[in-house]
């Protein structure tokens, strides 16, 4: 089972897909999650296994097919995808591996896809992650990862939200980072977004605090690129009452589902709000 | 933010040179920041002429201004018979901000409906006033009908420069906006690129300069050949008239004028227009007979290619950008090719024709003060004030101005030598960084770095090109006749009446104006270079220099 779509029950199976996906298949049922499919440690392991850095020519032959696939559920001629790498001990309570690995925006085509999954397995080999798991004191000699391809959601804003206020540790707020774009400037830090806190029981908007955004991600045909925001838009709100509560209340109901506060990516594309991660808080204790 | 008043000095009292003294009349008036405007009103003007273009920013700019919620008004005043004019706030320092957001607010409205609000309302309206003029035998009017024509003429000459100001605003505006929402998109482009997604759409302009070359392609007959590009321009109606051949090209000439004639040399109702003396004109007819490509709707469909060009790169750089982004792209895009053509047909229309009705108006006021002998000529009636004109018609035949029109006439040559200064009574510093005024900035051009190089002269980048050629400085359009093919025009400023001569020249070179003037907008449909504002090219270049003229830079090189 080298590939596996998210909402297949095979893909909620944290061994085979690590926790991110496997978050992310319990989540594609019920929410407005884009459609993706895995390549399972299976895959990784027949790719690890061939020692060459090559890919086996039936995991190509798997690989292009979904990705045909997926093109035609999206109705997309040249469907944009984004790839990243989900650990089998990544996403888990106890440590959360945002941005240790790599993530590779706007692939166009399934070349690029081979290439970019090939570079997330790769990756972890790196020295930034092996020293990172010897501090958490997790294996570094037998490392499993999957890797997820998803359709990239071209997002006009996007950001993240805790359904815990990460800061003065009240449960009862919602605390939401958004900015223009592409959600990499602010899970990176590139960017001052936008915060709102919205009370989770009300849910009303309690605080809003609007950045001066001077650079957002945006899709570009070589990938992504962080460039300058057109000055009439910095100072702007990125998001109206309507979208912070909309936000909130995913996260809220996301928290219950989940039975542990959560930390989520989400975006906006023509005005629907799209999921694009679920973990736990881990800074909360 | 950016505090907008960040950087901004003391206000300073300009002092008064002996060279342009004034007496402040009105003492808040010291207090205005009076500008000159050598782009419009170069020279000393007439009384009356110099009264209606006050009036225009007291009756025409100061409501349109106050229409789009603008925390600014304007007055005009004549200082030593130059026109002068002050924006100055309405409102306390601590409300411009809200009150310019309101004024954003409004504009954005505007420029979200300019075309609609062209066919449906502004126009219409503008072609009621000009038949209204049209529909009276000013010959035929009574004392008293002459005396009420003259009010209504000024009633609705104000109304007409009210719309002039309701329409270039948010035009202006909305290029402005386009060209810094540009800027900020890309990186490392030419001055050009964004406003070249604004060009090849045809205007009234156009169209006027397309109708003049249409008729020179009449000119087929030999003999009429013959006549028009030997005679002196001011000779060749006549010659056609005398000659069987020249009656076909002389009939067409006289429906060019009928459709086009209606504008002066310059923005003036001092000046005759084509109609009365059609000089300049046969001046361009004379090349364009001589020409052989350039036919202008060629010029056109290039622009028009190049647009769509660059238009549909910009889209796919754009593609994967926030909706927001891509919107504000959009709505400013069509903004501003609606009001890059606007910017050339409010002209057409309310400058043009209807300045012209105005001063056939003031051709009959004056006809009837010179038979009663209150006046030496009709044309002086334009050197009494606007009371003063009224009050010489109600008085009729009774009065003698011959004393104070001798004296006006003789206060207008003294002042003619002198040098007007830019500014006068109080200086408040630079503008304040906002969209609109770098929108104001890009029409009437702003100081140019003073070049450091000897021989070189520092403007604003005009039309795109490099070009060598032999100077001409053409200080009147009656000058003209000296410019050659290829020759390079250097001016204060042109006006439409100037544009069938961008077919002749080889590039412009003028005093004033920005990248979004008039002369700039039309040396770029001419698809020559152009550098504009240069603020000191018709005192620094003569006659028969060889220039060498950068447009994409904005630069000019005196080479020999």
């Amino acid at each position: 089972m080298h590939i596996v779509w998210l909402e297949q029950p095979i893909c909620q199976e944290v061994q085979r897909v690590g926790g991110k996906v496997a978050n992310l298949s319990r989540l594609a049922a019920d929410y407005r999650v884009p459609p993706g499919f895995c390549l399972t440690t299976a895959a990784y392991g027949a790719w690890a296994e061939a020692g060459s850095g090559d890919w086996p020519a039936e995991l190509v032959r798997e690989l292009n097919a979904s990705y045909a696939k997926m093109a035609e559920r999206c109705e997309a001629e040249s469907l944009q995808v984004a790839v990243r790498s989900s650990a089998i001990d990544e996403d888990g309570q106890s440590a959360s591996f945002a941005g240790q690995y790599e993530t590779y925006l706007n692939m166009i085509g399934a070349e690029a896809v081979i290439d970019a999954v090939t570079r997330c397995w790769a990756s972890t080999r790196s020295e930034q992650v092996l020293e990172y798991r010897r501090q958490n004191d997790l294996p570094v000699d037998d490392v499993q990862i999957a890797v997820l391809v998803q359709q990239m959601v071209p997002a006009d804003i996007a950001g993240v939200a805790f359904s815990a206020n990460p800061v003065n540790k009240n449960r009862d707020e919602v605390v939401i980072n958004t900015s223009w774009g592409l959600g990499e400037s602010v899970v990176s830090g590139t960017v001052s977004p936008d915060t709102y806190v919205v009370s989770k029981s009300d849910l009303k908007v309690l605080e809003r605090e609007i950045a001066e955004k001077e650079k957002m991600t945006v899709a570009h045909p070589d990938g992504t690129r962080e460039v300058d925001v057109p000055r009439f838009m910095r100072g702007e709100s990125t998001l109206d009452d309507a979208k912070a509560i909309e936000i909130a209340q995913l996260a809220r109901v996301l928290e219950q589902q989940m039975g542990w506060p959560v930390d989520i990516e989400c975006a906006y594309h023509e005005e629907i709000l799209y999921l694009l991660q679920c973990r736990p808080i881990t800074t909360l204790d | 933010m950016a505090d907008p008043h960040a950087g901004r000095l003391e206000p300073r009292v300009i002092p008064v040179t002996p060279e342009f003294p004034v007496r402040w009349d009105v003492p808040e008036d010291e207090h205005m920041p009076w500008q000159f405007d050598p782009m419009h009103f170069p020279n000393p003007l007439p009384r009356w002429e110099n009264e209606l273009w006050c009036e225009m920013a007291n009756k025409g700019m100061s409501p349109a201004f106050a229409g789009y919620e603008m925390p600014i008004r304007a007055r005009g005043k004549i200082f030593n018979d130059y026109n002068y004019a002050a924006m100055f706030p309405v409102v306390p320092p601590e409300e411009m901000e809200a009150q310019g957001k309101k004024a954003e607010a409004a504009l954005g409205a505007a420029m979200a409906s300019m075309q609609e609000r062209w066919e449906g309302e502004w126009l219409p309206e503008i072609k009621e006033h000009l038949a209204f003029w049209d529909a009276c035998d000013l010959a035929a009017l009574s004392p008293e009908q002459m005396l009420a024509q003259y009010d209504a003429t000024l009633e609705r000459t104000m109304r007409l420069w009210h719309l002039h100001f309701e329409i270039v605003v948010p035009a202006y505006a909305a290029m402005g906006l386009f060209d810094d929402l540009y800027k900020d998109l890309f990186e490392d482009q030419g001055a050009f690129s964004a406003i070249q997604l604004l060009g090849g759409f045809d205007n009234k302009t156009l169209e006027t300069d397309r109708a003049l070359w249409d008729l020179s392609r009449k000119a087929t007959d030999k003999e009429v050949r013959q006549i028009v590009t030997t005679k002196a321009s001011s000779q060749v109606v006549a010659a056609l008239a005398g000659s069987a051949a020249g009656q076909a090209l002389l009939s067409a000439l006289n429906a060019y004028l009928a459709d086009y004639g209606q504008r002066g040399p310059s923005l003036s109702v001092y000046e005759p227009s084509l109609i009365e003396d059609p000089s300049p004109m046969i001046k361009n007819l004379q090349d364009y007979i001589g020409q052989e490509g350039g036919d202008p709707r060629e010029r056109l469909a290039a622009q028009a290619e190049e647009r769509e060009t660059g238009l549909a790169k910009a889209r796919e750089q754009l593609a994967g950008y926030p909706e927001k982004v891509r919107g504000q792209f959009e709505f400013l895009l069509q903004a501003a090719q609606v009001g890059v053509v606007l910017s050339e047909d409010h002209g057409f229309w309310i400058d043009f024709q209807s300045t012209h009705r105005v001063r056939m108006v003031m051709v009959e006021v004056g006809r009837r003060l010179a038979e009663a002998g209150v006046v030496a000529e009709a044309s002086d009636a334009f050197h009494l004030g606007m009371a003063e004109v009224r009050d010489a018609l109600a008085a009729l035949p009774e009065g003698d101005l011959l004393w104070l029109v001798a004296e006006r006439k003789a206060d207008i040559d003294r002042h003619r030598g002198v040098q007007p200064p830019m500014q006068l009574g109080t200086d408040y510093g630079p503008p304040p960084e906002d969209p609109l005024s770098r929108a104001f900035g890009k029409f009437f051009g702003t100081p140019p770095e003073p070049s450091n190089e000897e021989g070189n002269l520092n403007g604003h980048a005009g039309s795109p090109g490099k070009i060598q050629g032999t100077a001409k400085v053409v200080g009147a359009l009656a000058e003209a006749e000296k410019l050659q093919q290829g020759d390079i025009l250097v001016t204060g400023t042109t006006s439409p009446a100037w544009t069938p001569l961008f077919a002749t020249a080889g590039a412009i070179v003028t005093d004033t104006g920005g990248i979004l003037s008039h002369c700039a907008v039309v040396a770029r449909e001419y698809r020559i270079p152009a550098v504009v504002g240069t603020g000191a090219a018709t005192k620094r270049i003569s006659d028969g220099q060889v220039l060498e003229v950068d447009g994409d830079n904005g630069t000019v090189r005196i080479v020999g």
